[in-house]
């Protein structure tokens, strides 16, 4: 996987963006399942990822791929993503 | 001479007005079943089109089409092993780079395939602009524009289906190759491993790309074909979780087709739009109020569309009280059969009918304006308390109204295993029915103090459900906890058509099984009521219930109260029927076979019964009952509706035995706990 070396971008679980930052997916991780049901509906790496709504608890809802998307906490969590330099 | 019938497939993601093209296309000519062997519902109709008769068949909505559920199965062995002649794959414009994903799948496949642009009119609200001609060059299919909703683009989609049909052979020619790079590389390799190897009818080009997905049902076919060693070659390559790089280069195809031939507005402008509603639908806490307030609308919707059925259940007892004089000269018995086991029998059921169409319709409506999967969000939390998520919501909401709308609405959850568990907890939760039991026996015996006992009954409800729940998760289906993966599609305007496929296709499904199993158990407990004498109290009814006594001693109960017992499982309202009958009171054996609503004990004759429940139930044997009865031995037709979902004979015997298990076990505490309070 290449790594960018950008040192200004961080890499981060997707549940810990705040509401309204932009990001990018960089990997997808967790059981073959999992991936294959999460990359079919647009997580895969280098989709642009805008964080709709993250409480500190529930489920978070993010705009990818010109959908509305709702994802638990654990599996957002298993989403890393990296900011987008504004 | 007639030519063969042309079968037309009908492909694509859920919300994506896959369903609205369908009804337009056959109009009232169609027909839902299920799919062999599956509870996955099939719907298949057929349209005519300058003479030509086709045959079209809705595939299940799927994201992709790798082995991950049922439907995702069904829809790709339908597209390559009953080739259709050709294959529509419907996509929402305004969601079109997701929707896109199943074109890039199916486009390595080698039918021919026309791509339906649908819901354009939200998509060029939100400020896009397309070329349709532009993108079928891109991706080598045709691809037409429609607002299905309208009725636009319909004509130009059958044009297109009969073009290319025509043409024998389509002048555009599909743009296969999707995956590029390293991605291609590594699927040239298995594909020179696989080679002359692959069953038909399945394509070398796409097993390969499926192995290296990962794809359990190909793995294991190509597996069991390959030698050992030939296989470990694949599997060296396939080990290294190539899942993510497949979807990347899928994505990265739809991409460069979006780019150059979708002009995009800002993102900003589509997220004011869309999220705007939603800050507050699914706000943790506004959200919520916005929800209970919607469900109370949602619920007198549906008790108003229910009483439509009304006149109906006034006219079951006209309609037994004319057989019961037509059949006077008959034999008593046989009059007795018709008008109390077999009309009362199948009116009961056909009432419930009315109600559970009238609850199906509302939720169809909710559905189809996009509001259900904010529901789901909403009390996600409030599902994980129970290691279920958002999705499971909607059942056990259904559930409360009648458990087997609750049992039937369990197809909208996503994984089979969930959607198990969330069947087999369905029958905790008490329907309407128990409630009118609660209330009528807890104010007899508890006056003003009922409302803790309803209070009492919420609590160890819930704490049935978690108990349950987690003997299920930990013991029973062991496996991994999912989590909420939802689309919130954007709300548009309710179509009638699809809100009645909708609540057809369930009320079907209760009337395939539900229907006949309350007739048939109301019939049946008429007939032990009956006999052998036509006077219940020598019945083998309550021959039953004396031998069951033992049971009932250890709650405190008579004969007579586990006869209403038994009669609960014809369906709770019976229960307080049996009650009226056993103690002297019902008119007749009519209402023991479930229509307690149309002749209930009425003025002086309830003070009656009142009393003499009084003076024959103690009052710990009162909260008992009622323990019994919320504790839920399921009704026959939750338990038949609950086989039919499930196919399995061992979840329906199951359920049945630990919810009889449980409900006597509350019982019994209850009870005991009682003698020390009272």
């Amino acid at each position: 996987m290449k790594i960018h070396e950008d040192k200004d971008m961080l890499a981060l679980a997707l549940h810990t963006l705040k509401v309204g930052e932009e990001a990018v997916v960089e990997n997808v991780a967790g059981e073959l399942s999992f991936i294959s049901r999460i990359s079919a509906i647009g997580f895969t790496r280098n989709a642009e990822i805008t964080m709709l709504q993250n409480w500190k608890w529930g489920p978070v809802i993010v705009f990818i791929r010109d959908t509305q998307m709702a994802l638990g906490r654990t599996e957002a969590g298993r989403i890393t993503v990296r900011k987008k330099a504004i | 001479m007639k030519t063969k019938q042309k079968t037309i497939a009908l492909a694509g993601q859920p919300n994506t007005g896959k369903s609205s093209i369908f009804n337009r296309l056959t109009g009232s000519n169609q027909h839902i079943g299920n799919w062999p062997g599956k509870t996955v519902e099939k719907k298949q109709g057929r349209f005519k089109c300058n003479g030509q008769t086709y045959n079209l068949v809705d595939l299940p909505g799927t994201y992709s089409l790798t082995a991950n559920s049922a439907e995702e199965i069904i829809a790709r062995d339908f597209i390559i092993k009953k080739q259709p002649d050709v294959l529509v794959v419907v996509v929402d414009a305004s969601q079109l780079e997701r929707t896109l994903y199943l074109v890039a799948e199916t486009a390595m496949l080698q039918t021919k395939t026309i791509v339906a642009l649908n819901m354009m009119d939200i998509a060029e609200k939100e400020g896009r602009k397309f070329s349709p001609e532009a993108m079928g060059r891109e991706m080598g299919v045709k691809v037409v524009p429609t607002v299905a909703a309208k009725n636009k683009g319909i004509a130009a989609l059958l044009e297109a289906i009969e073009e290319s049909l025509d043409n024998g052979k389509s002048n555009i020619k599909p743009k296969r190759q999707v995956l590029e790079g390293d991605t291609l590389a590594l699927l040239n390799k298995i594909r020179l491993k696989v080679k002359g190897r692959v069953p038909s009818p399945y394509s070398e080009e796409w097993t390969a790309i499926k192995l290296l997905e990962g794809d359990q049902e190909i793995c294991r076919i190509m597996k069991d074909r390959l030698e050992p060693a030939g296989w470990q070659e694949i599997d060296k390559i396939i080990r290294n979780d190539h899942t993510l790089l497949v979807a990347d280069s899928r994505y990265e195809w739809i991409r460069k087709i979006i780019s150059s031939t979708v002009e995009y507005p800002d993102k900003k402008n589509i997220l004011a739009r869309r999220h705007r509603f939603d800050k507050i639908a699914t706000h943790p806490v506004w959200g919520k109020f916005m929800a209970i307030g919607i469900l109370f609308v949602a619920l007198v919707a549906a008790v108003s569309i229910g009483y439509l059925g009304m006149p109906f259940l006034g006219a079951v007892s006209l309609v037994a009280d004319g057989t019961r004089s037509l059949l006077a000269p008959a034999p008593a018995w046989l009059s007795s059969m018709m008008a109390d086991g077999v009309i009362v029998g199948v009116g009961l059921a056909t009432a419930l009918s009315f109600f559970l169409m009238a609850v199906f319709i509302v939720v169809g409506f909710l559905e189809d304006v996009g509001y259900l999967a904010r529901l789901a969000y909403v009390f996600d939390s409030f599902m994980q308390g129970l290691g279920l998520h958002g999705k499971s919501f909607m059942p056990f909401l259904m559930g409360a109204c009648c458990n087997i709308g609750g049992v039937l609405a369990t197809r909208v959850v996503d994984t089979w295993r969930q959607r198990l568990i969330t069947v087999l907890l369905i029958p905790i939760i008490p329907c309407f029915a128990v409630w009118a039991i609660v209330s009528f026996i807890g104010t007899i015996f508890f006056g003003v103090k009922t409302p803790l006992i309803i209070m009492a009954l919420l609590i160890t409800t819930a704490l049935h459900l978690a108990l349950t729940s987690f003997l299920l998760r930990r013991i029973v289906i062991k496996g991994n906890r999912t989590g909420l993966i939802m689309e919130l599609p954007p709300y548009h305007k309710p179509n009638l058509k699809t809100i009645w496929t909708y609540a057809w296709t369930n009320e079907k499904a209760y009337l395939k099984r539900g229907f006949t199993v309350i007739a048939l158990t109301s019939f049946l407990v008429w007939l032990l009521a009956y006999f052998p004498d036509g006077n219940i109290d020598t019945s083998l009814l309550a021959s039953i219930g004396k031998f069951l006594n033992p049971i009932g001693n250890l709650m405190g109960f008579d004969w007579r109260l586990m006869v209403a017992l038994i009669a609960a499982m014809v369906s709770k309202e019976a229960a307080l029927a049996a009650i009226g009958i056993v103690y002297g009171f019902g008119h007749e054996l009519s209402s023991l076979t479930g229509l307690a609503m149309v002749a209930p004990p009425e003025g002086g004759e309830l003070e009656a019964l009142e009393s003499i429940l009084m003076q024959t139930i103690s009052p710990e044997s009162a909260l008992a009952f009622l323990f019994v009865i919320t504790f839920s031995i399921p009704c026959s037709a939750t338990i038949g509706v609950l086989y039919s979902e499930t196919r399995s004979l061992k979840w329906a015997a199951g359920a049945t035995l630990y919810y009889t298990l449980s409900s006597l076990v509350a019982g019994i505490l209850v009870y005991h706990g009682g003698l020390l309070i009272f």
